[in-house]
């Protein structure tokens, strides 16, 4: 049996799904998850056939994983990580857990019940401090104890094996409607487990658990920013409604926050600082990714967010090559002033100067622009678009 | 790798209707001269070329000798202002980038990049270079790049000629696993580049 893209995402407890359809409604979600222990990953091996088989898929998966390209193999990176998830779930429970760092844009975590945890680049870019990079690892970490995976996967199967296998490849969804219905509140209740288990998790770490519900706030801002951009209606209440397996982001802010009061954890222990010291190092890729999107209020409400903690030349870049890249009505002139503003400050990307004079170019400033693409080659004589940058600088 | 494909695995995912058609193939002879892309674009292949009979885009083309996961040219033809390099199939959550109204040459690896990007859903992408080149009769730009889509090991190199004539966009690009095939292809992608006339 082979397993479905989709089957493999409701094997793998993930921290954002995609909606399968955009149906509103409400659903309450409460504890379904059925009462059974916490299990550890030190000694917790697969207990039947459905077990072990759900292990095995995912064992398959993960050799693949393996040796994915987008797998970031980066030592410093992904110590840090798992320093961070070490530090949540406490040293003896970390060590069986593999994390799996994907340079994917997208925000996104996931806990597959054989112990593989998938972290993406653009989660790592949405969180801003070590305390809501917890709250998801302790979130992806209670899937795991609380045996998620095995759980829905029974339910699943439980409610009809042929409706859902036909559902989840594309074909009949319609016809299982009402079931799908089901099964997806099942999943949100178990989400909402997971993330009071992240939060309790936190709260013993030593973090401040007020974090847990900002990651969410965060989210719909840059959701209402995306729909602005767009000039579009803004997508944060709509969680996909009946099909949703994940809770309505307020929903979610709503109980975090209220869960923050009764367990505060640490208040004012963010581990801003231990965050912004290694990811200073990967944000200008992340972001770079994320610029190439095509997602300009996302990566504009992104950048404005990196630049709260003082803007740098790579986040005037960042910003200035958001408006080269659009290119409408007034966006060159802005893309100047942001190219100008990281070349007064230390001016340690080579790119500010290559990116305002393609603007200036273009703004028909032709020997101010000719001048800063001569100034880029000076300063990165080795740049793979050497040759074309001469051209377009000398001719 | 082929954006059908992408496309079918979307679909097979969220599809509420009956399962797409099917990609046909159509042999494409060699040493004939023969237009591409719904345009007055011709190229003349130096051996037999198959041509998907699905199009990418409204302007788009795709040719492959193996498979498209193998090798694959693409062109496209004649791009205004405002279009797009693939159809915008997912607008509403993902939409493709458009040609911007004042293009200049050194503007299409990162419009090309940003296409490929969102077509393939992947973020390992780089354009490792580019530089002048003849593409049309006219001044044009060559560029390279790298890239890997999810769940599939593979990594894939790829090369690109475009031009813009009239305000209008021309591109042809060569896509191939870096392993093996990329190597053993290419000149036989770039020979078709070289081939082409308005």
């Amino acid at each position: 049996m082979v397993m479905s893209r989709g089957m493999l995402l409701l094997a793998a407890g993930s921290l954002v799904l995609v909606p399968m359809a955009e149906a509103k409604a409400v659903v309450k979600a409460e504890s379904a998850a059925k009462a059974g222990e916490d299990i550890s990953p030190l000694d917790y091996k697969p207990q039947d056939k459905d077990e072990r088989g759900l292990w095995m898929q995912m064992d398959e998966a993960e050799r693949a994983l393996k040796v994915s390209p987008q797998v970031m193999r980066d030592a410093a990176l992904n110590e840090y990580v798992r320093s961070v998830f070490c530090k949540t779930v406490g040293q003896a429970n970390c060590a069986p857990i593999r994390i799996y760092l994907m340079r994917t844009s997208q925000f996104n975590a996931s806990m597959a019940p054989n112990g593989m945890m998938e972290v993406w680049s653009g989660l790592l870019l949405r969180t801003q401090n070590e305390a809501q990079l917890a709250a998801v690892l302790g979130h992806e970490y209670t899937h795991f104890q609380k045996r998620h995976s095995i759980k829905l996967f029974r339910d699943v199967r439980s409610k009809s094996a042929t409706a859902t296998w036909l559902a989840f490849t594309g074909i009949g969804l319609l016809a299982s409607f009402g079931l799908l219905a089901d099964i997806f509140h099942f999943s949100r209740a178990m989400e909402h487990e997971a993330d009071i288990g992240g939060l309790n998790l936190m709260a013993k770490a030593g973090y401040d658990t007020r974090e847990s519900s900002k990651i969410w706030e965060q989210l719909r801002e840059e959701m209402d920013a995306t729909a602005a951009s767009r000039k579009v209606k803004s997508k944060k209440d709509k969680n996909g409604g009946i099909f949703a397996s994940h809770p309505p982001s307020a929903e979610r802010v709503a109980y975090l926050a209220q869960e923050a009061v009764t367990q505060p954890g640490t208040p004012g222990a963010l581990g801003t600082d231990s965050y912004s010291k290694v990811m200073a190092r990967y944000w200008p890729l992340f972001i770079d990714d994320q610029l190439k999107q095509n997602d300009f209020g996302a990566s504009e409400y992104l950048v404005s967010s990196l630049g709260k903690e003082g803007w740098t030349s790579w986040k005037y870049f960042a910003r200035a090559e958001l408006y080269r890249r659009r290119g409408g009505d007034g966006d060159l002139d802005k893309a100047v002033t942001y190219f100008s503003e990281g070349i007064a400050g230390d001016g340690s990307v080579p790119e500010l100067w290559r990116g305002r004079g393609l603007s200036l170019l273009k703004l028909g400033r032709t020997a101010e622009g000719k001048a800063d693409l001569t100034e880029y080659l000076k300063r990165a004589p080795g740049a793979s678009d050497k040759a074309m940058i001469a051209m377009m600088a000398g001719g | 790798m082929s954006r059908y494909k992408t496309v079918l695995v979307g679909a097979a995912l969220i599809a509420l209707t009956a399962a797409p058609a099917l990609a046909g193939w159509k042999l494409v002879p060699a040493a004939v001269p023969v237009a591409v892309a719904k345009s007055t674009m011709k190229v003349t292949p130096g051996e037999a070329w198959n041509r998907a009979s699905h199009r990418a885009s409204k302007k788009g083309e795709t040719w492959t000798l193996d498979g498209p996961s193998i090798n694959e040219v693409y062109f496209a033809a004649a791009l205004l202002p405002g279009e797009t390099f693939y159809k915008d199939v997912n607008k509403k959550e993902k939409p493709l980038p458009v040609m911007g109204k004042n293009l200049q040459l050194t503007d299409i690896p990162e419009f090309y990049e940003s296409s490929q990007r969102i077509a393939y859903n992947t973020a390992v992408y780089e354009v490792t270079g580019s530089e002048p080149t003849k593409f049309l009769g006219q001044d044009g730009i060559k560029f390279f790049y790298t890239f890997a889509v999810q769940g599939n090991p593979m990594q894939y190199k790829g090369l690109a000629r475009a031009t813009l004539i009239r305000g209008q966009l021309y591109l042809i690009s060569f896509d191939a696993p870096a392993i093996n095939f990329y190597d053993r292809d290419h000149a036989k992608a770039e020979a078709i580049m070289d081939s082409a006339r308005l």
